[in-house]
């Protein structure tokens, strides 16, 4: 080659590149598309739970996408697998954040994984939306870069015992379960009844797996309580109220969101009989079959078809709706810290949540609102609404 | 030119002296080392930091090839000796406020210590015995962990105070691959130096034939227990350097699948081969890298390698090694359970 042509070769290069430099410098926006990146367990056994909630998220972007984007631009969402390991998991949102490089980060599952991945993100200065982990210490005290739209750990049992005291219970115990997730909610539970100068009149600790619970019920029927607060999950959950029905011991029993779909923990029960007492706070408004929610069941089921919308689809749908509402308010000019600087402030009302997500600069706990179902003349009905206070 | 054919190499390069001694086993420790040393220069941090676990299981990898290459034992305890160097390095940090670089061996000495305890009834037992023996203690470590709340915290686990390399002028990820690469290097030297002296042999020995080794007045008992201990000691270093790159400590790190991922470096690698377990641990690690995301494929993959290794190279990528590689050769390599 010439130099000449050589020289001139390479000038041409170089404008075409610097054409293809995006108009924004900001990381994971270009003129035509915002990188959001989640990462949650896709595979395992938490995968049931935690993958409704990022598809129905990525769902959410699906949809603004084709009604034309935020400000011309389009969603592009990708995600990793951190199959809820803290092992897997920093790994994960490594590759997220240093191969991928997006934007902002909507994602985070269960809360171990989600624990390792925190200090990953917060030295990174990405802003980051938590779909579904509940440990505390994620969101509490405030950090610039982390906000939640799901129910934090404490929030779940303040309500519960909220909801039983308002039902005349004074008698209360306490079953829960041996694990992270469990762990995260007896403690702040212990400090809610204590706070209201109550001494619970027994605490049941039960494997998150059990198969028979029958001794457990028995133990906690011989302590004569008005109310059970259970924090469990539906595969620890329906034996205990399986095994409660079978010998005949039904108190008020106020369960935590995972048992919220109540007409699902019915059929594993095996009867509703055995729910007649029993409600479930969840952190969604409305049941899979409400009216209000219809369009999401539509949307969720058409773009997933091997997917059956459920409570977790609600969980990300929130969440998804909460990022377009910041992108779109941060306009055309998207920077990071402007999206921060939203997110602090950000109110809104989801279509899934009974109650507005909310934020304030002194408080990245952004949902507040719970609700309870309950089987009601063999349909499954909102009861009423908890928000917990400290 | 050396006459030993296992120092040749293939038969058909044996004509080629300088092409062996080029692109010996030397030349590709050196050049693997050299890799490493710049990989966290030249990549991501995402790739750093798979690379800085790939060092941490050759660590372990090494160290399991002792007790299961070398001596010849079934033992699965690694997985709950990790753990136990783990835990013990991060409650330190965490509870007693220990610096780094004092709880980390400090892990890596209880580890040995329990290693060496967990010999004293291993050493009646043999074969399968052994291997269940082995896998009930990881099972019971496993239940300690989670269940002793008042010093483990249970199932939630607890965060690791950040670990600091700013004496040394580096950030954290860094400083911690390149302590980890310093380890690497010294501890694989450890275990060239241990695989060729008198207490490699008798390692040899004790796996070739045990009633052989009595026979030249090997110490079953006490040979046995070094290899525990040797095994222990670097699997507890392996857990403190895990449990300082994750910065959390949770009990399911630990579970049936750390040995079943370990053991599969092992085998796959080739017994009784160091680099083995070297290529071993990169190959795997590399592999579940790869495949993230894909995780009933990372399985399925898992399984099949270890299947493959069995049925066509029972003496792993080692054995490979030895018949394609010009120069390379392994003086106490097991070829799928031949003598070598």
């Amino acid at each position: 080659m010439k130099p000449f042509s050589l020289i001139s070769g390479l000038a041409g290069a170089a404008m075409l590149m610097a054409a293809a430099v995006p108009a924004s410098a900001e990381t994971g926006v270009t003129d035509d598309t915002i990188l959001l990146a989640g990462m949650t367990a896709l595979t395992g056994s938490a995968s049931n739970l935690t993958r409704p909630q990022i598809r129905a998220a990525a769902a959410v972007f699906a949809e603004v996408n084709d009604a034309g984007g935020i400000h011309g631009r389009k969603i592009e969402f990708i995600m990793e697998d951190d199959e809820c390991l803290p092992s897997k998991g920093v790994g994960a949102v490594k590759k997220l954040l240093h191969v991928h490089q997006p934007f902002m980060i909507v994602g985070g599952g269960c809360s171990n994984a989600a624990i390792a991945q925190k200090p990953e993100i917060v030295a990174a200065q990405v802003p980051w939306l938590i779909l579904g982990s509940t440990a505390d210490s994620l969101s509490e005290p405030v950090n610039p870069y982390i906000f939640t739209t799901y129910t934090a750990a404490w929030m779940e049992g303040y309500a519960q015992l909220q909801y039983a005291l308002d039902r005349g219970a004074k008698r209360i115990a306490v079953v829960w379960q041996s694990d992270a997730w469990g762990k995260a909610r007896i403690d702040p539970m212990r400090k809610a009844l204590a706070a209201k100068g109550i001494e619970a009149v027994a605490y049941e600790e039960l494997a998150p797996d059990p198969t028979d619970t029958t001794p457990a019920v028995l133990r906690v029927q011989a302590q004569n309580p008005d109310a059970v607060i259970v924090m469990l999950f539906p595969k620890a959950g329906i034996p205990w109220l399986r095994d409660a029905y079978k010998i005949g011991f039904k108190p008020l029993t106020v369960g935590p969101s995972p048992m919220s779909e109540v007409d699902v923990i019915a059929k594993g029960v095996g009867t509703e009989d055995a729910l007649s007492n029993f409600v479930g706070l969840s952190t969604v408004g409305y049941t899979t079959d409400a009216p209000e929610v219809a369009k999401w069941k539509e949307i969720i089921e058409r773009r997933y078809p091997d997917s059956k919308f459920s409570s977790w689809h609600m969980v990300g749908v929130a969440a998804g709706q909460f990022t377009v509402e910041a992108l779109r308010r941060a306009g055309r000019d998207l920077t990071r810290e402007k999206v921060l600087n939203i997110l602090s402030t950000l109110e809104m009302q989801p279509d899934t949540y009974a109650g507005p997500l909310k934020c304030t600069p002194e408080d990245h706990q952004c949902h507040k609102t719970l609700a309870a179902f309950a089987i009601k003349d063999g349909k499954v009905s909102r009861v009423g609404v908890a928000v917990p206070k400290r | 030119m050396s006459t030993d054919p296992e120092r040749s190499g293939p038969s058909g390069l044996m004509a080629l002296p300088w092409l062996a001694h080029l692109i010996g086993r030397r030349t590709i420790f050196l050049a693997g080392l050299a890799a490493f040393a710049v990989w966290p220069l030249v990549f991501n941090p995402y790739l750093a930091y798979a690379a800085n676990l790939a060092l941490i299981y050759i660590l372990l990898a090494v160290g399991l090839n002792f007790i299961i290459g070398f001596a010849g034992q079934l033992v699965f305890a690694n997985g709950a000796l990790m753990g136990i160097g783990a835990y013990c390095t991060g409650l330190l940090m965490y509870d007693g406020g220990w610096p780094f670089w004092l709880a980390l061996p400090a892990g890596a000495i209880l580890a040995t210590v329990i290693g060496l305890l967990v010999a004293l009834p291993a050493l009646r037992l043999q074969g399968l015995y052994l291997a269940l023996g082995t896998v009930a203690f990881t099972q019971f470590a496993l239940w300690v962990f989670i269940h002793w709340e008042a010093v483990t915290y249970g199932n939630a686990g607890f965060v690791l105070p950040p670990v600091s390399f700013e004496a040394i002028g580096l950030g954290k990820d860094m400083g911690l691959y390149y302590l980890t690469l310093l380890l690497v290097v010294v501890f694989v030297a450890m275990a060239y130096r241990i695989s060729r002296s008198r207490v490699g042999r008798a390692f040899i020995a004790v796996r070739e034939s045990e009633v052989a080794a009595e026979a030249l007045a090997i110490d079953l008992t006490v040979y046995k227990t070094v290899a525990y201990g040797v095994s222990a000691l670097y699997a507890g270093l392996a857990g403190g350097l895990f449990t300082a790159l994750l910065g959390v400590v949770v009990p399911e790190s630990f579970n049936l699948f750390q040995i079943v991922l370990q053991f599969s470096m092992v085998i796959i690698g080739g017994l009784g081969s160091i680099a083995g377990a070297i290529i071993g641990a990169i190959a795997l690690i590399s592999l579940q890298e790869l495949l993230r995301g894909f995780q009933e494929v990372q399985e399925i993959a898992f399984g099949a390698l270890l299947l493959l290794t069995l049925l066509f190279f029972p003496g792993g990528i080692a054995a490979a090694l030895k018949r394609w590689v010009p120069g390379w050769s392994e003086t106490h390599h097991q070829d799928g359970g031949r003598r070598p």
